[in-house]
């Protein structure tokens, strides 16, 4: 039964060709909107969370500052901070309070340096790991070997790059070279943003060069933590139950990696959502245009109603007839919005993030395929409205309307 | 048998603000399997309202209507539909033909209605020669036929499910005299081969091709 009322939809459809296309138009505009914003949401999400998953086991101890936060990574503790440095005692009161895990000591600094002769003075931060840990931290090199001797020093992927560092060459260290010279042993592989040491514009040499080129021993900037047995939510409460059991004077800040990572993850669903509602919104201007079209329609048939009507056409067969035609004009809008909007979620991510490799994703995908769902449903919800209402009109009315 | 429309002590009243309106005043009346009737009266007597009524399209405010002995009083919304569907074929006066769908889809449609899947093609072809349609238009819209073409096929389509009851309301009335002819001929043909139809008309040589003629004036018979 439904065939010829199918078919009749179609027709009408296909008669006013110039309505139909325009409203199919704002529904693909919509579908576009939400799908490529939560293209590019869901591809933010991503770039970020492949940036930071890396140091999702990490739990990182640094001087109280007073103010709390993270401030790991370019030297110091924080401006306001009461200690500057961890002293080898709190160490040695996380490393136990920690065990099995591992409690990784760093130095860090600031420090100038040139790479071979005659090349221009570098600023880049310096950090210090004992050598038996280094491996915990950086498990993985991306050429070359960890330095076994003082002389020698690993560097991240961005600085060998950036000043044509290769394994094997030499790092003035100070201003005029006053700290002598390390022989590159190994590149560290990007490791993008992180909570513990941001590696990728620095060098990393051991712990033993670092005390004796700075006096500095047994006074740590921060102390990592690499979590291998239980969570990391409990080992940021043992650190906390054994350092700061004085809680007016607190010792240190635990930053736990996972809830950080949560928090990041949690923003970014967020603004992906709001975004994906800000193209939300343009589907309910195409919906409103839908549900305005099918009350046109039902207005322009209502002598055609009252016909069907009085020949023994139901109710529920006069609605199929309208949601047919919306659902049509909802497919149909939807899938080439749906493809369109693949186009537009390219172009957004390349131009916004530099990337398209997050574009054929099971998230971005699922954004595409909400879009379409959502804009076949607002096209049928739009026109339930107008279809019940031709449903029910009177069909002697219908009959006698001109 | 029973007959194929009977009013029992009919009335119509239509609730208006400005008062009562009484379109149909107590009216009993019986059509018999196989009469041709036309119903005249002048404009407002009640003609109308007694074509909806006959045709399940409304209900009386009080006494009962049986079509084909079954009582429509307390039918819902869908069994007068069904109703419609399948015992009564209506014609109207401006044919009134879906203008989306060609001839045999016209012809078709209420029994695509009635057989939800199956439809009999035969059927509209058969029903099509009944009533003297050249082939040839079979698959014109009704926008490519003139006025009488357009009535043969509405007369098709209100014959394709073997109604009980062909009700007309002024056939001919947009047509011109010799398409109205023809098709008051084509009425009287179908008659004579059993059909029940009843007419509602102004025209005098329209009530003249039909058995007998019901008067209404102030929605009561007068004769």
């Amino acid at each position: 039964m439904s065939g010829i009322f199918w078919e009749i939809s179609k027709r009408n459809i296909r008669i006013h060709m110039l309505r139909s296309s325009l409203a199919m138009l704002g529904i693909i505009i919509g579908v576009v909107a939400i799908g490529a914003m939560g293209i590019l949401g869901n591809s933010m999400t991503q770039d970020i969370s492949s940036s930071l998953s890396s140091v999702g086991d990490s739990v990182i101890v640094t001087p109280y500052s007073g103010s709390g936060g993270m401030g790991p990574g370019g030297g110091g503790g924080g401006g306001s901070s009461q200690n500057m440095y961890l002293s080898d005692q709190n160490y040695q009161q996380i490393e136990r309070a920690v065990a099995p895990n591992v409690a990784i000591p760093v130095h860090s600094t600031s420090e100038h340096m040139s790479v071979g002769v005659g090349s221009t003075d570098i600023e880049a931060t310096i950090y210090g790991l004992p050598t038996d840990k280094v491996k915990d931290l950086l498990p993985t090199l991306q050429s070359g070997d960890y330095s076994n001797g003082n002389s020698g020093c690993l560097v991240g992927a961005t600085f060998a790059s950036d000043h044509n560092v290769q394994v094997g060459s030499r790092i003035t260290i100070g201003q005029d070279g006053e700290y002598g010279t390390l022989r590159v042993t190994g590149i560290i592989p990007e490791r993008g943003m992180s909570f513990d040491i941001s590696t990728d514009s620095a060098i990393v040499v051991t712990q033993d060069w670092f005390e004796n080129t700075y006096n500095d021993q047994y006074e740590y900037n921060e102390v990592v933590v690499k979590v291998t047995s239980g969570t990391t939510a409990g080992v940021t409460t043992t650190i906390e139950k054994q350092l700061n059991r004085n809680t007016r004077e607190k010792t240190v800040t635990v930053t736990d990696s996972q809830a950080t990572l949560a928090t990041i993850y949690s923003t970014f669903s967020t603004v992906t959502l709001f975004v994906t509602a800000i193209g939300g919104i343009s589907m309910v201007v195409a919906g409103v245009s839908i549900f305005n079209i099918m009350m046109m329609s039902v207005s322009e048939r209502i002598k055609e109603i009252g016909i069907m009507r009085s020949i023994g056409t139901q109710k529920r067969e006069v609605m199929s007839m309208f949601i047919y035609e919306a659902g049509i004009i909802g497919v149909v809008g939807s899938l080439v919005g749906g493809i369109l909007c693949l186009l537009a979620g390219y172009a957004v991510s390349a131009l916004m993030l530099g990337t398209t490799k997050y574009l054929f994703t099971l998230s971005s995908m699922s954004s595409v395929v909400e879009g379409v769902v959502f804009g076949i449903i607002i096209c049928i919800a739009c026109a339930i409205y107008p279809a019940w209402q031709a449903a029910n009109l009177n069909p002697i009315d219908a009959l006698r309307h001109e | 048998m029973a007959p194929v429309i009977q009013f029992k002590d009919v009335v119509k009243i239509y609730p208006l603000k400005s008062g009562d309106v009484t379109a149909i005043n107590h009216i009993s009346f019986s059509v018999e399997h196989g009469e041709f009737i036309s119903i005249m009266g002048p404009s407002g007597s009640g003609k109308s309202t007694l074509l909806t009524m006959m045709g399940c399209l409304d209900t009386p405010t009080c006494g009962d209507i049986f079509i084909s002995g079954i009582g429509v009083r307390d039918m819902n919304d869908t069994e007068l539909t069904n109703l419609r569907r399948d015992r009564i074929g209506f014609i109207f006066q401006y044919f009134n033909l879906f203008p989306l769908l060609n001839v045999i889809e016209n012809v078709n449609f209420p029994q695509m209605l009635k057989s939800q899947r199956q439809v009999d093609e035969n059927k509209a072809i058969e029903k099509l020669r009944a009533v003297q349609l050249d082939e040839r238009l079979y698959t014109h819209t009704p926008l490519e036929l003139s006025g009488g073409q357009q009535q043969r096929v509405a007369i098709a389509r209100a014959l394709i499910n073997d109604p009980d009851i062909l009700l007309c309301d002024e056939p001919t009335g947009n047509l011109d005299s010799k398409t109205g002819a023809s098709i008051m001929e084509l009425m009287s043909e179908l008659h004579r081969k059993g059909a029940t139809i009843i007419v509602v008309t102004h025209d005098p040589n329209v009530a003249e091709y039909t058995d007998r003629t019901v008067r209404i004036v102030d929605g009561r018979i007068a004769s």
